[in-house]
Formats: C-alpha cells, sequence, structure tokens
C-alpha cells in the first residue's frame, strides 16, 4: 500500500512536472522558431538568448531556446529530432559538428521547417544561411593582433602557448587553424597546447599551471574567453607573470565577457576579439521569419565557394584603449 | 637494573614500532602511496619546475575537491553502493550558495550552511530512493544527476552567478600560513573521515555492511539507517567541494561538476577501494586523487597535448584495479 502511495505520487510529480514545462505552450497557429545552442549553461551564448527573445518580442512570435546538456554532436541530433516530431517552424543552430548535423538539418528541411546556422556552421546542410563571424577569420584577426603587438621585438623567437576547449570542437579548430596559419614564418612560435574540454575550473588549472613553469613564456593565445568568466583573483600566477613584463608578456583571446572588464582593469588582457552574439539570435529568428513570411533575407552575402547566403554579425576589437566605451 | 629496562623498553618499542610499520607497509593505501611517490621522484627528476613549492601546494589545492568530494563517495562505495550525482550536487550546491549570497543577501557562513544543507539533502533523496523505494543505487544517483543539474540551469538560467562576498573567497583563495585553504579543508575532512571510519562504531557497521548486507542486517544493525545516512553524508561532502570550487574561481557556475563524478570514483578506485563494497580508506582516496592531480599537472608541464590526460588517467585506474585484484588473487 506504502508503496503504491508512493509511486501514485511520483507519477503525479513527474505528470504535473511535464505539464508545468508544457506549460500550454502549444498555443494553435503560433509561429514557433527554437534556437538551439552548443549546450546549456554555456555563458558564450547567452547574449544569443537575449537577442533570440528581444526578436520574439519584436515580430510577435514564439521563440524556444532547447540546448543540449553537454556540447556533443550526438545530443544535439536528438534535439533536432525532437523539433522536427514537435513541427516547429524554424530552427536556428549552432552545430557542435558540421557534418555530424547535416543529415538532420536536412531531415527538417525536408520536413518543411526553416533551418539557419549561426556562430558554427554546417555548410552542406542546405540551410538557408549563416549568421556568425567566420570563425577562420576570428582566428586570423587574433594571429594579426598578436604579430602587431610583437612588431619590431628583439627577440628572435616569441613562445606563444594556445588554450583551447574540447579538441576538435569546428570552431575552435577553425579559430586556431586561422591564428596558426596568419603567424606561421613569423619569430612566433607555440610551445603549447592545452585542452579544458569547455571547462571553467579546467582552464583555470591549465593556464596557472603552465604559466608558473613557464615564466619565461612570451605570449598567450587564448582561442576561447573560459579563464575570463571567473574573478581575475582565481588567477594568481598569471597575474603575476603578466604583470611582471606588461610590455613583452601579452594575451590575446576570443570573447569577451562582462566579467573581462576586471582583467582589463587590471592590464591583464593586450586584445579580445569579442562575437556579436546578440546579433546572432536576433538575426538568426528575423530572418527565419522573414523566409516564413516571404521576405528576403536582410543583410545575406553571396560569398565565393560558400553555400547559402552569409550574415555579418560583425566583431569588435576590444584594447585597453576602447575597453570602457565597450563596457559602458 | 635501569639500564636492562630500558633496553627491554626500547626492544618494546621498536617491536611495536616494527609491526605498526609491517602493517603499515601491508595496506593498500602504502602501495598507492609508492605509486605517487614514485609520480613525484620521476617528476622531480625530469620537470624542474614541478619541485617549487608553489607548484606542488597548486597542485594539492587543484585536487582538494575532488579529493573532498572522493571522500563522500568512498563511504558510499565501501557500503557497496555508488554515487552518479557528485558533479551534478557539486554544481547544484555551489550555486546555492553564491546565490545566496548575490540574491539573498545571506552573509558568507549561512550562505555555505545552505549550500551544505541542500547537498546533504539530495544525498538524503538518494538514500531514501535506495532503501525505501529498492532502487538500485546506480539508477537512483543517474535521475539525481540529471535532477540536480536541471536545477542548476532552471535557477540560474545559465548564467554565472558572480558578486559573491569577499570573505567567501577564502575558502578557495585564502591560505593560512602560506598554505591554501583548500589543502587545510581536505587535510581536516580526511582526518575527522579516517576517524569515524576506523575507531567509530558507525565507521565499523559502514565496512560491514559492504562486507556483507544480510549478515549485518541479521546482527541486529539498522542497515537502512546507515545507508541513507552514508548518501547523505556523501552529499554534504559534494557540496562542500563544489562551494570550495566556487569560491575558488569567485562565481556559481551551473556547469561546474560536469562529469566530475568520473573523476572522484577514479580516485577512489585508485585508493584501493573495492566496487563490490567492503574495502576502501580515506588515505587512499586522497592518494588516489592526488595522483589523479599529479598526472594532470605533469601533463601540463611537461608540455603534452591535453588530448592523452583521459588516456592515461584511465590507464591508471585499469592499473591500479588490475594490481588490486592480483593481490586479492594471491591471498
Amino acid at each position: 500500500m506504502k508503496k503504491l502511495v508512493c509511486l501514485t505520487l511520483l507519477f503525479a510529480i513527474l505528470a504535473g512536472g511535464v505539464l508545468f514545462a508544457a506549460g500550454g505552450a502549444e498555443k494553435a497557429a503560433q509561429r514557433t522558431i527554437v534556437v538551439v545552442p552548443q549546450q546549456l549553461g554555456n555563458v558564450v551564448f547567452l547574449p544569443a538568448k537575449e537577442g533570440m527573445e528581444q526578436a520574439g518580442k519584436d515580430l510577435g512570435v514564439k521563440v524556444d531556446w532547447v540546448a543540449p546538456v553537454k556540447a556533443e554532436a550526438q545530443l544535439q541530433v536528438e534535439v533536432v529530432e525532437g523539433l522536427i516530431q514537435r513541427g516547429v517552424d524554424g530552427i536556428a543552430i549552432s552545430c557542435n559538428h558540421p557534418d555530424a548535423l547535416k543529415d538532420v538539418l536536412k531531415a527538417a528541411i525536408d520536413a518543411g521547417i526553416v533551418v539557419s546556422t549561426f556562430d558554427a556552421d554546417s555548410p552542406e546542410s542546405g540551410r538557408a544561411f549563416y549568421a556568425g563571424t567566420e570563425n577562420y577569420q576570428a582566428g586570423v584577426t587574433c594571429g594579426e593582433e598578436m604579430l602587431r603587438l610583437y612588431e619590431g621585438h628583439p627577440k628572435k623567437e616569441i613562445t606563444v602557448a594556445i588554450l583551447e576547449g574540447i579538441p576538435g570542437a569546428f570552431d575552435i579548430e577553425s579559430r586556431k587553424a586561422g591564428f596558426l596559419d596568419t603567424i606561421k614564418g613569423s619569430n612566433l612560435k607555440v610551445v603549447y597546447t592545452g585542452a579544458c574540454d569547455d571547462d571553467v575550473d579546467k582552464s583555470v588549472v591549465i593556464v596557472e599551471d603552465y604559466t608558473r613553469s613557464n615564466p619565461d613564456l612570451d605570449a598567450w593565445f587564448m582561442a576561447g574567453g573560459w579563464p575570463y568568466i571567473v574573478q581575475p583573483g582565481a588567477m594568481p600566477e598569471m597575474i603575476k607573470w603578466k604583470l611582471a613584463d606588461p610590455d613583452n608578456h601579452k594575451v590575446v583571446t576570443m570573447d569577451v565577457f562582462p566579467s573581462s572588464k576586471d582583467f582589463f582593469d587590471m592590464g591583464l588582457i593586450d586584445v579580445a576579439v569579442g562575437q556579436n552574439f546578440y546579433q546572432m539570435g536576433y538575426l538568426s529568428v528575423e530572418n527565419i521569419n522573414n523566409i516564413l513570411d516571404g521576405k528576403p533575407i536582410e543583410g545575406g552575402m553571396v560569398k565565393e565557394g560558400f553555400p547559402g547566403l552569409f550574415i555579418d554579425t560583425g566583431g569588435q576589437l576590444v584594447t585597453p584603449e576602447n575597453y570602457m566605451a565597450e563596457f559602458e | 637494573m635501569e639500564d636492562i629496562s630500558a633496553q627491554t623498553v626500547g626492544k618494546r618499542t621498536s617491536r611495536v614500532l616494527g609491526n605498526w610499520f609491517g602493517a603499515v607497509v601491508k595496506t593498500q593505501s602504502f602501495r598507492i602511496f609508492i605509486v605517487m611517490a614514485v609520480m613525484c621522484i620521476v617528476m622531480y627528476i625530469i620537470s624542474p619546475p614541478f619541485r617549487t613549492a608553489s607548484n606542488l601546494l597548486s597542485v594539492a589545492k587543484n585536487f582538494s575537491a575532488y579529493a573532498i568530494a572522493g571522500i563522500g563517495v568512498t563511504l558510499v562505495i565501501i557500503t557497496g553502493g555508488i554515487d552518479l550525482s557528485i558533479g551534478s550536487i557539486f554544481g547544484f550546491s555551489g550555486v546555492i550558495a553564491t546565490m545566496g549570497m548575490v540574491n539573498f543577501n545571506l552573509p558568507v557562513f549561512p550562505a555555505v550552511l545552505l549550500g551544505l544543507l541542500v547537498g546533504t539533502l539530495l544525498g538524503l533523496i538518494n538514500g531514501l530512493f535506495i532503501v525505501k523505494m529498492h532502487l538500485p543505487p546506480f539508477i537512483a544517483t543517474l535521475g539525481m544527476l540529471s535532477i540536480a543539474r536541471s536545477m542548476c540551469y532552471i535557477i540560474t538560467e545559465g548564467y554565472p552567478v558572480v558578486g559573491v562576498l569577499p570573505g567567501f573567497l577564502f575558502l578557495g583563495q585564502g591560505s593560512i600560513l602560506k598554505v591554501p585553504t583548500p589543502i587545510w579543508l581536505m587535510a581536516i575532512i580526511a582526518i575527522i573521515f579516517s576517524i569515524f571510519l576506523n575507531k567509530t562504531i558507525t565507521g565499523r557497521r559502514i565496512y560491514a555492511l559492504g562486507g556483507n548486507e544480510e549478515a549485518t542486517k541479521i546482527s541486529g544493525i539498522n542497515t537502512d539507517r546507515l545507508k541513507i545516512m552514508v548518501y547523505a553524508v556523501g552529499g554534504c561532502m559534494y557540496a562542500f567541494a563544489g562551494i570550495i570550487t566556487a569560491s575558488k574561481l569567485g562565481i556559481g557556475q551551473p556547469t561546474a561538476g560536469n562529469g566530475y563524478e568520473l573523476d572522484a570514483i577514479a580516485a577512489v578506485v585508485i585508493g584501493g577501494a573495492s566496487l563490490t563494497g567492503g574495502v576502501g580508506t580515506v588515505a587512499g582516496t586522497v592518494i588516489g586523487a592526488a595522483i589523479m592531480g599529479i598526472l594532470r599537472n605533469a601533463l601540463v608541464l611537461l608540455s603534452i597535448k591535453s588530448h592523452w590526460q583521459q588516456f592515461v588517467i584511465g590507464l591508471v585506474i585499469i592499473i591500479a584495479v588490475i594490481l588490486d585484484q592480483l593481490r586479492n588473487t594471491k591471498k
């Protein structure tokens, strides 16, 4: 009897939870556009969520944020399969891997869903457009900035360490490739690459350990901004290293977060290449809605060798000279 | 006369010390300690930065959270159970403690206490599901893994919790006598739990429960209550580890501790605990966590690609278990 009561209670909780989660969401006939980031809880994507929500309000369409709990392509495939079953009108997705998502995105298109990509593309999926920064180009910019910082430097060899996220992740690999291609043939030499698996704590440990054991290192290139999500106090070795020789020790990083300001205040970042995730979220929803209304895609460019349209959401170069304006 | 009694006392002392040393040498923890010592010696020789006090303290600071969570799950594993919700309770408690300060204006101590209470409560729920609903520990804690992680995202909406009180940072970033606070906390917890497991009746009952649950039950021990308590204490320890990490980074992260359950369980297994229950020590777990910490540090110091990290840790786990099985076969 006790068991029966417990089981009934459990099912009641479960059913209640499901109903609550559904929240009467499926209001008939309302257009639904879903944005799928690479992973739930990844702070990088939060401005995209805000952009998506604002676009939803401005356009009067229902928007939804659905993400896998881990940055894994297979989990994203399952999310998209669920969205196909749900019969949503549009999907904007940042792909964990271009090839792994290709087929399921094709299936979504075949089911009549308008599909676009943002941040990380899947060019062969047949999606209508891609909105974002070109990651390879962002890496090139980081490389160019690093070269600029060491222009005319007397040292014959400048040593650079790289922090990356999940090894093999398409966006990070593209940035790395852009960076490495740009510094090729220069006096910049990559001496170490550490992967933090998108784990903030691990990123701090790697940067701290390597910096402590290699105080003669000249520069860090962070292919993602993981260490700048924390408080500067979590990185005493980095602070010591950077402030010991700020003219020769340089840091170039991807991403700009609100928490990056504290690092700029302390002179710990030389260049940060920020991506406009808010625009990625906003423009993705806006243009999917345009397509559903039979209107043209705004701001879409045709690029040679690039299938579909490319919407450049731009990026900002944040330096110690202009960061105050950026964080206002 | 005095000389003779002095000699007798001396002989007796050396015999006692000899017996004690012999007993220590025979323990699994000592063998694991030897593995760790060999690793340290190799690193000492091939990597000069490894030997610096600041590096060694940093390694210890970094594995402290794993060790504390590992101590919690050691108790669970000794009972023959398993807990997969470590990482999620770790993350959720860190978020709760930081939100307590940031969103509810709680002072540091009550906020930390709130985080610990929430962790304990989730552990307690694990225990109740296992004991009262007869769910296998794997299933109950797997469910909690998802629930607690989901709650992290629900209450934070994915945003990190920033703006913690400066006093909170002492737990993860502070130091006492130049030794980082997390190391002190790990040492205190390790000592308390070592005494608890070895010198108290409840501790011995936990071993008995893992060794033979039926026999323990027949002998009149309330094994249900014991199991529930062990999962609750485990939850409290994962929460503490999560709070220390939140303090170390100065933020509460909804993604914190993702996948840490495997690291904590690996530390316990490397430390000589048996997944079938009845065997395991706090010292072994701390050494297991230290081995993993040293490995991670070594891979960075030796500029070895991070891709190898999981490979090496996996290899160490397998070797540790093979050695353990060989030892048991010999017995």
